[in-house]
């Protein structure tokens, strides 16, 4: 567990001469005794339950020194206590404040104590007539000092909602402190938490295009607002175009509310007794299990007549239009294109900036994914030239903004080819928008795995899988109209078991060298009649 | 260097009259903690007395039930965790009474579902963390309203992402750690915006191949283990570059001494030591056991219990 260890932090190591040494350790020893007999005086005094001002003088000599040291601050506040109960209002307005005034100094050795912020914060709440105005001031010289110190940042907040300091004010002193330093990632942040609370999403439907949801009002902002926010943070990044914050803060104002948790399709099998159910976002599978349920009733009359027919049943919302926007808000178009043609001009200034690049390439996937998709990946090739550390990152967004387009090329949601080769996917998603696919080709592609959630495909029959990187075929065990598997040149070592699986093309596979694996395979896979090795 | 490692966590306990190790005593239960799970994952546990480390536990543990850092100090959330961690690793959990730590914990929740450290009411999502923790190892998560603390933790979501201590906080990789390891711990892992999230954490990698705990901070050898498990934990460890993390963990060994420090060329430490082998560990080092990313323990302990908490794929 982590907790206030700020004191190991930052020590740097220094070579000593002996003598330094033996000195170094006579002093310590002298220091420990001093330290040990205070400590144990405050301890005596508690155990023998005396709360006086001399208990009070023996805590703070240690916590000057030693802020983390819980224990006495709680003895402290138990000796205050007691003091109420035996002194005068006036005098305890007087012991408190000078409380205060010892905290000021602790805080002022070391501002990253949370015994010290908490106590002052219990303090605060305690003193009979509260000065509100002196601890905002008290944050504002704090953070001063250090602008990200989130102990002092917390305190303030708390400060905020017990002197009731309106949200307009507070705003405007990230106004102040963003305008001295746009590299304030703290002033940015509680931006975020103010800007709702103060101009929150229009409820009506039509500016915001979701239908609303409580969840969308209290974290969106309203279009309005939003338009002088992107004033503020474009001045930020221009200014200084490498720092974070700012791009941070931006592709959050960009984005959009949470889409709301739906059904997006059903599939219900009769002859394999299965029903899949997709959900426009992941669920707890305890919840899933319930909600199955659910359907199952609501599905009653609607099975009765049509399973005599077809034997199955499918449902689908209208995918494309609901899915892809997923990563930026719906504000009109020319908005978003007047943000891209400033996000264009930066990143003529600076080409090799990666923040400039990203953003570029989830503003041109607001306006049309299918449009600007070259530009796109040409901009992930250079992502992944000037910030190579993280191109696992960009790889994986890149490959799921590919699946993306791929299925919105898809002409209806009723085809069943999902052709994806060649395209450097690193990863899959989307999986539970191809439910009915029967043939899926993702050959030569940069894939480890075909993950669990390859179960969604359930009417799959021909998987094109041949030079990938793929090392296991956990995401097949549960397929059953599954026919072909053609995975030549991967990473396979163990198997998988499909009761109707024909054919199975394996050549290029560590697998195969083992000996004995034809007969392996064939009392695995009984029903293969082709198998290439 | 695992064998200097060692020697110089076998040392640091033997030196009780340190004035540095005096100063530290209000922390001594999650020291001794971070002392034990390094020498375990480096399969050096037998080295440690067992026996004075247990006595020492059980006389920490009050009336109330909850477990004080040392003896004379109060009760605490953090160290009632460590407490419990360390008879984990021994797999003694009966030196203890259970059921009382259990309703230590249990009454320490609040009406909102957070959790107060001890009884002086301080909140911080930290708490939160240590509650289900100690409870899952206890094996009575039941004993506490979990709907309403998962419902604390998430109002503590961020614009980023991430987490903070309390509602409107800033993030902080070391709250990171503790909000998905609660929400691990609870089953709620959906519930995170991993793709938003990982990319704030992968964006806490440094040149230097560190990484950092916010936006424009130091790298740092413990910031580097609560990225890396929140990273592993939600899916996405594969986002930042190992290679790099991995020599700037090792470039902060003391080969002198033994121990890692935050960064090459400080003082070492415990603290940093663990979560120095722990990264390793994480990062497929073959030399030390694998680490649990949630609770920080070795895998085998957690084995031991039946338990293995949730991280996505």
């Amino acid at each position: 567990m982590h907790n206030s260890f700020t004191k190991l932090h930052g020590r740097v190591k220094v070579k000593t001469t002996a003598q330094q040494e033996e000195e170094k350790k006579k002093e310590r020893e002298k220091k420990l005794k001093i330290y040990v007999a205070a400590r144990d005086a405050c301890f005596a005094k508690r155990k023998e339950g005396i709360k006086d001002e001399e208990a009070l003088e023996l805590t703070q000599q240690l916590l000057s020194s030693n802020p983390d040291f819980a224990t006495l601050w709680n003895q402290r506040r138990e000796i205050l206590m007691h003091l109420e109960t035996i002194k005068d209002e006036d005098e305890m307005q007087k012991i408190y404040e000078s409380e205060l005034h010892f905290l000021e100094s602790c805080l002022k050795v070391n501002p990253k104590s949370y015994g010290s912020w908490f106590h002052r914060g219990w303090v605060s709440a305690r003193l009979p007539r509260p000065n509100w105005v002196r601890e905002l001031s008290l944050c504002d010289r704090c953070l001063s000092l250090d602008d990200r110190n989130f102990h002092c940042w917390d305190y303030r907040r708390m400060v905020v909602k017990m002197s009731g300091v309106p949200v307009e004010k507070e705003l405007e002193f990230t106004d102040r402190l963003i305008g001295s330093n746009f590299s304030n990632y703290s002033s940015w942040h509680y931006r975020s938490t103010l800007l709702p609370l103060l101009h929150p999403e229009s409820p009506d439907p039509k500016s915001s295009g979701d239908p609303p949801s409580s969840q969308a009002h209290s974290h969106r902002v309203c279009e309005e607002q939003l338009l002088k926010e992107y004033e503020l943070v474009q001045n930020a990044f221009f200014t200084d175009p490498n720092d974070q914050s700012a791009w941070f803060y931006y592709r959050w104002l960009l984005g959009r509310a949470d889409r709301e948790e739906m059904i997006s399709c059903v599939y219900v099998s009769r002859d394999e007794e299965r029903v899949v159910v997709g959900f426009s976002r992941p669920v707890n599978v305890n919840v899933f299990i319930l909600f199955v349920e659910v359907i199952l009733e609501c599905l009653a009359v609607v099975l009765l007549f049509s399973i005599v027919l077809l034997g199955t049943i499918q449902w689908s919302t209208n995918v494309n239009v609901l899915v892809f926007r997923s990563e930026l808000s719906v504000e009109k178009t020319s908005v978003l294109q007047s943000e891209l043609q400033s996000c264009n001009q930066l990143q003529e200034l600076e080409p090799l900036n990666k923040w400039c690049l990203l953003t570029i390439i989830l503003l041109m996937r607001a306006l049309d994914p299918l449009r600007y998709e070259k530009e796109t990946l040409a901009h992930f090739e250079t992502l992944k030239e000037v910030d190579p550390m993280r191109s696992a990152y960009y790889s994986d967004l890149c490959s799921k903004f590919m699946i993306e387009n791929t299925i919105l090329k898809m002409e209806y949601a009723e085809v069943r080819v999902f052709s994806i080769s060649d395209k450097n996917l690193t990863t899959l998603c989307h999986l539970d928008q191809l439910v009915l696919v029967t043939h899926i080709n993702l050959s030569s592609n940069q894939l480890h795995r075909l993950p669990l959630q390859f179960a969604m495909l359930q009417c799959l029959e021909v998987l094109e899988a041949d030079s990938n990187l793929i090392e296991n075929l956990e995401g097949l065990y549960h397929l059953p109209n599954l026919e072909e598997v053609l995975l030549r040149n991967n990473n396979l070592q163990p198997l998988a078991s499909c009761p109707k699986l024909k054919h199975l093309d394996l050549r290029g596979n560590p697998v195969t060298l083992s000996d004995g694996i034809e007969a392996e395979i064939k009392a695995l896979l009984p029903s293969v009649t082709k198998l290439l090795l | 260097m695992l064998d200097k490692h060692a020697d110089y966590i076998a040392v640091y306990g033997s030196k009780k009259d340190d004035y540095e190790y005096t100063l530290s005593e209000y922390l001594r239960m999650s020291g001794i903690y971070w002392g034990l799970t390094v020498m375990d994952l480096m399969g050096q546990l037998h080295r440690m007395n067992r026996n004075e480390i247990v006595e020492f536990i059980k006389s920490c543990q009050h009336e109330s039930g909850g477990i004080s850092a040392s003896i004379g100090h109060d009760p605490h959330l953090l160290y009632t965790l460590s407490a419990v961690q360390i008879l984990c690793l021994y797999d003694c959990m009966d030196a203890l009474d259970v059921d009382r730590v259990v309703e230590y914990v249990k009454g320490l929740q609040q009406e909102d579902g957070s959790f107060a450290g001890d009884k002086w009411g301080e909140i911080d999502t930290r708490f939160s963390f240590c509650a289900v923790a100690t409870l899952a190892l206890l094996g009575k998560m039941d004993a506490i309203n979990v709907d309403k603390a998962i419902e604390f933790v998430l109002s503590c979501m961020n614009f980023d992402g991430g987490f903070g201590c309390r509602p409107g906080s800033e993030s902080h990789a070391g709250q990171i750690y503790c909000c998905t390891g609660f929400l691990s711990l609870t089953g709620q892992l959906h519930q995170v915006n991993a793709d938003l999230l990982g990319w704030w954490l992968c964006e806490r990698q440094l040149p230097s191949g560190g990484l950092n705990g916010r936006p424009e901070k130091l790298p740092d050898v413990c910031y580097s283990w609560w990225v890396l498990a929140s990273l592993k934990i939600i899916g996405k460890i594969h986002w930042i570059d190992k290679g790099k993390l991995r020599a700037f963990i090792l470039a902060c060994q003391d080969e002198e001494t033994g121990g890692f420090a935050d960064r090459p060329g400080d003082m070492v430490d415990p603290f940093h030591t663990l979560f120095g082998v722990a990264g390793l560990s994480l990062l497929g080092d073959e030399q030390v056991k694998a680490v649990n990313p949630v609770l920080c323990m070795p895998e085998d302990v957690l084995q031991r219990r039946g338990l293995q908490p949730d991280v996505l794929s």
